[in-house]
C-alpha cells in the first residue's frame, strides 16, 4: 500500500463516520456509538501503523494540485506525529466520555457529526505538508467547531459562539493574508526543517517581519495569545466534552501548531533569531504566562479558572519554541502533549462535578473528595501536573524549559517560571484543599441521580472512565519520561532527526 | 536486587497510603501503618556500604543510593516515624477521620525518607515536595481556625521554598551539566543558585528570618506528627545544605559567615521568644528553631573550615540524630499529659523519661547532648577562627544555657496540666515514648562503639566542665526570672512572632483593595494618589478584557485584515 493513501484513510477516518452520522435520525443510539467508537479506535490504529513506520524512516506523502504550482500536501514526519497521535488517544477518550455525558440530550447527531469533522481538520492540520494546506483544515477547524460552542443554544452560549466566530474568522483573513503573501513571495514550499526563507533574508527582511506579525496574530488567536485570548474564556460555555475538545485537543493546540511550524519549518530557528522575531514572541509568551494566571486567580467558576489556567499554559509552548535552543524546544514541543493530556483531565473533572452533583464554582466544592474520590484525585493529579510538581507531566516541561532559558542565556525566563508556579498553586491548591479537607455539611444536590436512577460508581461510569484514564496517563508520562516512547523520548527523537538548531551540540 | 530494596522505602508507605485510601473501614490496615517505616530501618542498620541503583526510565534518569550521611539520617528518620507511628495508633484511636491521617502521614513519611535515598536533583525534588505538601494535611487535620492558620501559612511558605528550590535545581544543573547531586555540589552553586538553593532549603530547616511558620504548624499539629515534624521532617532542610552547598570547596566565607550568623541568631532569638511562650508545644517549636540555629552554624563552619570539613558534617549529622530524636520525645512527653501513673516506680519511670531528652538537650554529660555538642566545638578549640567568628565557640557553649532556660520553661508549663490516668496506662504510648527518650542515653554508646570513621570520639567526649556550667547558668537564670517575674501566664511575644507582622501587612493591603472595591464619597487624603493608581490599574484591566470582548474592536480588526489582504492583491 502507498504511503500516502495511509494518510488518508487516517482523515477519512474520523471524517466518513462523521458524514454519516449527520444523516442518522436522533433515536438510533447504538448505530451512533458504534460509528463514533468504531471510527476512533480505527483512527488510534491507523495511527499507531503510521507511528511504527515513521520511527523505521518510511516516507509518507500524498499530494493534489490545487492550482498551478500550488498543491494540497499531506506529509508525515515526526512533529506532524507528536500532533496526530495526541489528538487521536484524546479524541477516543473525549468520544467515550461526550456519550455519557450527553445521554439523553437532544441533537446529539448534529453535535456528534460536527465533533468528528473537527478532529479530522485537527490531524489534517497535524498532516499538513505546507502552509495553503495547512490554513485549508485551519478554516474547517473553525467553522466545524462554532456550532458545538453554540451546542446549548442559550443566549450565553450563542453570544460565546458569536464571539469566537468574529475572532477566529478575523483571524483567518490575517492569517489568509499573510500565507498568501508569502505564498507569492517565496512559492508554495512544503514545510522544511530549518525553514525555507533564508534566501530573502537578505532582500526582504522587512517584508519578512510583518509577515510573521501577520503570521503569529493569525495562529495566535486560536493558541490564546495576549491580547487576542479573550473568547476562550468565554466560550468555556460549552459542554464539557467540547472545552476538552477546545483546550486540549484540537483548537488551541491548532494555534500552537501553526507557530511552531512557522517557527520552525517556515521561517527555520536561526532566521527568526536573525530578524529579532523571537525575543519578540518570548516577550508576548512571558506576559500571556503571568497575565493568565492573574486571572485565574480573579475567578471563583471552576471552568473559567481552568480556561485562564489554558490561556496561561499554553504559552509555555511558545515559550519554548521561541526560546529556540535545543532544551527549550523539548519543554515546548513536550508541552504540547503534557498540557493536552493534563487540561483534559482537569475540565472532565469539572464535568464530572457539574454533571454529577451541579458543582460550578470553586467555593462549592468543600467536602467533594468524599463524595466523589476517584475524580477528586485524578483533579489533585492535573492540578499538581499544571504546578508543575514531579513526577507528573507538568514537572518534564517545567525542567526543560528552565533549562533551556538558562541554556539561551536567558535568565529571567527562570523567573517568569517561578512566578507562574507560585501563581499556579495560588489558584489551584484551593479548589484541591477544599475538595479534600472542606467539610460538607448538608447533603449533596445529585442532578444525575435525578435523572438517570442511581450509578454504579460514584458516577456514570463513561464519564469516570475517561477521568481515570487520562490522569493516569498524565502521571504515567511523567514518571516513565526516560523511556524512548515517552512523549520526551519522541520530541527528543524530533529535535534531534527535523530540527537544524543553533547551538546544538551535546 | 539493590533497585528493589533501595525503592521499596519509599514504595512501602506510597502502597499501604493507596490501600488505606481505598478501604477506609479496614482496622487491620491501620495497624501497619507504624510498620511502614521498617524498610527504612532496616536498610539503616543493615545496607552494605555503598548500596545504590540507578533507574534511566523513570523520571529523567533517577539515582538512589546509601551513603554513610545518608545512612545516619535514614535511621533517625525511620526510627523516629516508627515510633511516633506507634503513638499515633493509640493517639489516633477514637478520631473519626483517622484514615485521612493516616494516608496524609504515609505520603510524608515515603517524602521524607525517599530524599535522603534520593542522590539526583529530580529525585530529591519529588520526594522534598511530597513531603512538604503532604505534611499540610497533618498541620491542619484537627480542623480548628488556629490549625487552618498555621496551615496556610505554612502552605505559603512550603510553596515558596518549593520554586526557591526548583530555581535553584535548574541553576545548578545547568551550569553541572548535569542533575546528580554530587555533580551539582562539585560545580559549586554561586550567586543566584546559592541564594535560591540556601532560601529554599532553609524555610523547611526553620533558618532565620523564614522561621516564623515553624511555631505555629509544628504545635497545630496532633502530637505524633509535632513529633515528625520537629524531628525528622526538620531535618531535610540541613540534609539538603550538606547535598547541595559546595561543602567540598573552599572559597565560600562569606556563604560560611552568613550561615554561622543566622545560626547563632536564631539559637539565642529562639530562646529569648520561646521563653515567653505559655504554650508547651509552642515553646518547643522555638527550641527547635534554636536547636537547628547549632546545626546551621556547624554547616557554615564547615565551610568557613576547611580541614575540619570531614569532621564537622559528621558532627552536624550526630546533632541532627541526637536532636531529632529528642526533640520527638519531648514531643511525644506533650502528649503523655494525661498519663500521669499512681503507681510509684511507674511514677519513677514517667519522670525518667520526661528528663532525659530535657537533660540531653541542654547537653549534661553521659548524654547524647554531651557527645554532640562536644564533637560540634571539637574543631574550634584552636586559634582556628579570626575576626568576630573567634568567638563562636562560646557562643555555641553559651547557648545551652538559653536551652536549658527554655526546656525548664516547657517542663513547668507542661506539668501545670499534668492529669492521673484514670483508665490504666497507655502501653503503646509509653513503648514508643520511653523508647524515644533512652535513646538519649544509647545513642552515644552506640557512636562510640560503632561510630563514623570521619568523628573518632572517645569516652573523654561524654563530659567537660564546658557543659556542665552553661547548664548551671540555665538553671540560676530560670530561678532569677521565677523569683523576679510575677505574671508568668501571658505570652509576650505572640506565637509565630513575624507571621503577626506579615499577616497585618497582608490585612491592611486587602483592607485597602477592600475601601477600592467601594470608593466612600471622601477618600482619605494621604496614600490618595496611590489608590488612585491602584484603582486606576484595576479598573484598566476590567475593561481592557471587557474592550477585547466588544464587536467594535472585532470589527475593527476584521476591517483591518480586510484592508491587509486587498494591499497584498494589490501588491501581487
Amino acid at each position: 500500500m502507498d504511503g500516502g493513501w495511509l494518510l488518508l484513510a487516517i482523515l477519512f477516518s474520523s471524517l466518513g463516520p462523521g458524514i454519516a452520522i449527520f444523516f442518522l435520525p436522533e433515536h438510533r443510539q447504538g448505530l451512533r456509538t458504534a460509528l463514533n467508537l468504531g471510527g476512533a479506535g480505527t483512527k488510534l490504529a491507523l495511527v499507531g501503523v503510521l507511528l511504527a513506520g515513521v520511527l523505521r524512516g518510511d516516507e509518507y506523502r500524498f499530494s493534489l494540485p490545487l492550482m498551478p504550482g500550488i498543491d494540497l500536501v499531506l506529509a508525515a514526519d515526526a512533529l506532524s506525529l507528536l500532533f496526530a497521535s495526541l489528538s487521536a488517544v484524546l479524541w477516543f477518550v473525549t468520544t467515550v466520555y461526550a456519550i455519557g455525558y450527553l445521554e439523553g440530550s437532544p441533537r446529539r447527531s448534529r453535535f456528534f457529526g460536527f465533533f468528528s469533522l473537527c478532529v479530522s481538520a485537527t490531524v489534517g492540520i497535524a498532516l499538513s505538508g505546507n502552509l495553503i494546506t495547512f490554513l485549508i483544515f485551519y478554516e474547517i477547524l473553525t467553522l466545524a467547531t462554532w456550532p458545538l460552542v453554540v451546542h446549548r443554544g442559550t443566549p450565553a452560549a450563542l453570544r460565546a459562539g458569536r464571539l469566537y466566530l468574529g475572532y477566529t474568522l478575523t483571524s483567518g483573513l490575517v492569517l489568509f493574508t499573510a500565507i498568501v503573501w508569502l505564498t507569492l513571495l517565496a512559492g508554495a514550499e512544503g514545510f522544511t526543517p530549518g525553514g525555507y526563507l533564508e534566501g530573502l533574508a537578505e532582500t526582504h527582511a522587512v517584508t519578512l517581519q510583518v509577515l510573521f506579525v501577520l503570521l503569529m496574530v493569525g495562529f495566535g488567536v486560536k493558541a490564546a495569545l495576549v491580547p487576542l485570548h479573550s473568547w476562550l474564556p468565554i466560550a468555556m460555555v460549552a459542554p464539557a466534552p467540547v472545552s476538552a475538545l477546545l483546550h486540549a485537543v484540537a483548537v488551541v493546540k491548532a494555534g500552537a501548531f501553526g507557530i511552531i511550524r512557522v517557527v520552525n519549518d517556515v521561517y527555520g530557528a536561526e532566521l527568526a533569531i536573525e530578524l529579532g522575531l523571537t525575543a519578540g514572541l518570548l516577550v508576548i509568551a512571558a506576559v500571556t504566562i503571568i497575565y493568565g494566571s492573574i486571572q485565574a486567580l480573579r475567578t471563583d467558576d471552576l471552568k473559567q479558572r481552568l480556561a485562564f489556567s489554558t490561556v496561561s499554559q499554553v504559552s509555555y509552548i511558545i515559550l519554548g519554541v521561541a526560546l529556540a535552543g535545543p532544551l527549550g524546544v523539548i519543554g515546548g514541543l513536550v508541552h504540547l502533549v503534557h498540557q493536552g493530556i493534563t487540561k483534559i483531565t482537569l475540565f472532565f473533572c469539572a464535568g464530572n462535578f457539574a454533571e454529577t452533583l451541579g458543582i460550578h464554582r470553586i467555593s462549592e466544592l468543600d467536602g467533594v473528595g468524599r463524595r466523589m474520590p476517584l475524580t477528586m484525585l485524578a483533579f489533585t493529579a492535573g492540578a499538581l501536573g499544571m504546578i508543575g510538581l514531579p513526577p507528573l507531566a507538568g514537572f518534564v516541561t517545567k525542567w526543560h524549559l528552565g533549562l533551556g532559558a538558562l541554556e539561551a542565556g536567558m535568565p529571567w525566563i527562570l523567573g517568569v517560571l517561578v512566578l507562574s508556579s507560585l501563581l499556579n498553586a495560588a489558584y489551584f491548591l484551593p479548589p484541591v484543599i477544599r475538595g479534600w479537607l472542606g467539610e460538607r455539611r448538608e447533603p449533596w444536590h445529585e442532578p444525575l441521580q435525578g435523572h438517570a436512577g442511581p450509578t454504579r460508581f460514584e458516577t456514570h461510569w463513561m464519564l469516570l472512565f475517561p477521568v481515570v484514564f487520562t490522569a493516569a496517563l498524565g502521571l504515567l508520562v511523567g514518571l516513565f519520561a526516560g523511556l524512548g516512547l515517552s512523549p520526551l523520548g519522541w520530541v527528543s527523537l524530533i529535535v534531534q532527526r527535523d530540527y537544524s538548531l543553533p547551538g546544538f551540540g551535546l | 536486587m539493590s533497585g528493589v530494596l533501595l525503592l521499596a522505602v519509599p514504595l512501602v508507605p506510597l502502597m499501604l497510603a493507596v490501600f488505606i485510601g481505598l478501604r477506609p473501614g479496614r482496622a487491620r490496615l491501620n495497624r501497619l501503618v507504624p510498620w511502614a517505616a521498617l524498610p527504612g530501618l532496616a536498610l539503616a542498620a543493615l545496607a552494605p556500604p555503598g548500596l545504590e541503583a540507578t533507574f534511566s526510565s523513570l523520571l529523567m534518569g533517577t539515582h538512589l543510593a546509601v551513603d554513610p550521611t545518608g545512612r545516619a539520617f535514614l535511621g533517625l528518620t525511620a526510627g523516629l516515624w516508627l515510633a511516633a507511628g506507634l503513638f499515633a495508633l493509640s493517639d489516633r484511636r477514637d478520631d473519626p477521620r483517622r484514615h485521612r491521617f493516616y494516608v496524609f502521614w504515609l505520603l510524608a513519611l515515603a517524602g521524607n525518607l525517599g530524599l535522603i535515598l534520593a542522590q539526583d536533583a529530580i529525585a530529591f525534588y519529588l520526594f522534598f515536595s511530597l513531603m512538604s505538601l503532604s505534611a499540610y494535611g497533618l498541620v491542619i487535620h484537627s480542623g480548628k481556625p488556629e490549625a487552618w492558620r498555621a496551615g496556610r501559612i505554612y502552605l505559603i511558605l512550603a510553596v515558596i521554598g518549593e520554586v526557591f528550590l526548583f530555581a535553584g535545581l535548574v541553576l545548578a544543573a545547568h551550569a553541572a551539566g548535569q542533575s546528580s547531586l554530587a555533580a551539582v555540589a562539585a560545580a559549586r552553586p554561586e550567586g543566584w543558585a546559592q541564594v535560591l538553593l540556601v532560601l529554599g532549603l532553609g524555610i523547611k530547616a526553620g533558618m532565620l528570618p523564614l522561621h516564623f511558620w515553624l511555631p505555629l504548624a509544628h504545635p497545630a499539629a496532633p502530637v505524633p506528627a509535632s513529633a515528625v515534624l520537629s524531628g525528622a521532617m526538620i531535618k531535610a532542610g540541613l540534609l539538603g545544605w550538606m547535598r547541595l552547598l559546595p561543602i567540598d570547596a573552599a572559597g565560600h566565607a562569606a556563604l560560611g559567615e552568613a550561615l554561622v550568623l543566622l545560626g547563632l541568631a536564631a539559637a539565642f532569638l529562639g530562646v529569648a521568644v520561646g521563653v515567653l511562650q505559655v504554650r508547651p508545644k509552642t515553646i518547643l517549636a522555638y527550641s527547635s528553631i534554636s536547636q537547628m540555629g547549632l546545626m546551621t552554624t556547624g554547616i557554615g563552619l564547615a565551610l568557613l573550615l576547611p580541614e575540619a570539613r570531614g569532621w564537622l558534617l559528621a558532627a552536624v549529622t550526630l546533632y541532627a540524630v541526637h536532636h531529632g530524636l529528642a526533640k520527638g520525645a519531648l514531643f511525644l512527653t506533650a502528649g503523655m499529659q494525661r498519663q500521669w501513673p499512681v503507681a510509684r516506680p511507674a511514677r519513677a519511670a514517667f519522670a525518667l523519661f520526661t528528663l532525659l531528652p530535657a537533660l540531653a538537650l541542654a547537653g549534661l554529660p553521659f548524654t547524647s547532648g554531651a557527645l554532640a555538642k562536644n564533637a560540634l566545638k571539637e574543631p574550634l578549640a584552636a586559634e582556628a577562627l579570626s575576626g568576630w567568628l573567634a568567638h563562636t565557640e562560646w557562643l555555641l557553649t553559651l547557648a545551652a544555657a538559653g536551652t536549658t532556660v527554655l526546656l525548664l520553661r516547657f517542663l513547668w508549663r507542661w506539668r501545670a496540666d499534668l492529669e492521673t490516668a484514670t483508665d490504666g496506662l497507655d502501653r503503646p504510648r509509653w513503648w514508643a515514648w520511653g523508647g524515644l527518650s533512652l535513646m538519649a542515653l544509647l545513642l552515644p554508646l552506640a557512636t562510640l562503639l560503632a561510630g563514623p570513621t570521619a568523628l573518632p570520639l572517645s569516652v573523654h567526649d561524654l563530659y567537660g566542665s564546658s557543659l556542665l556550667w552553661p547548664v548551671m547558668l540555665g538553671l540560676g537564670l530560670a530561678l532569677l526570672a521565677w523569683r523576679g517575674v510575677r505574671d508568668r501566664e501571658t505570652p509576650r511575644v505572640p506565637e509565630g512572632d513575624l507571621a503577626v507582622l506579615a499577616e497585618a501587612a497582608w490585612d491592611s493591603v486587602r483592607r485597602t483593595r477592600r475601601r477600592l472595591a467601594l470608593p466612600g464619597p471622601w477618600p482619605p487624603r494621604i496614600p490618595a494618589r496611590m489608590r488612585a493608581l491602584r484603582l486606576g490599574a484595576r479598573r484598566r484591566l476590567e475593561a481592557a478584557e471587557r474592550m477585547l470582548t466588544r464587536w467594535e474592536t472585532i470589527g475593527l480588526l476584521f476591517s483591518a485584515a480586510m484592508l491587509g489582504l486587498y494591499l497584498t492583491l494589490l501588491a501581487g
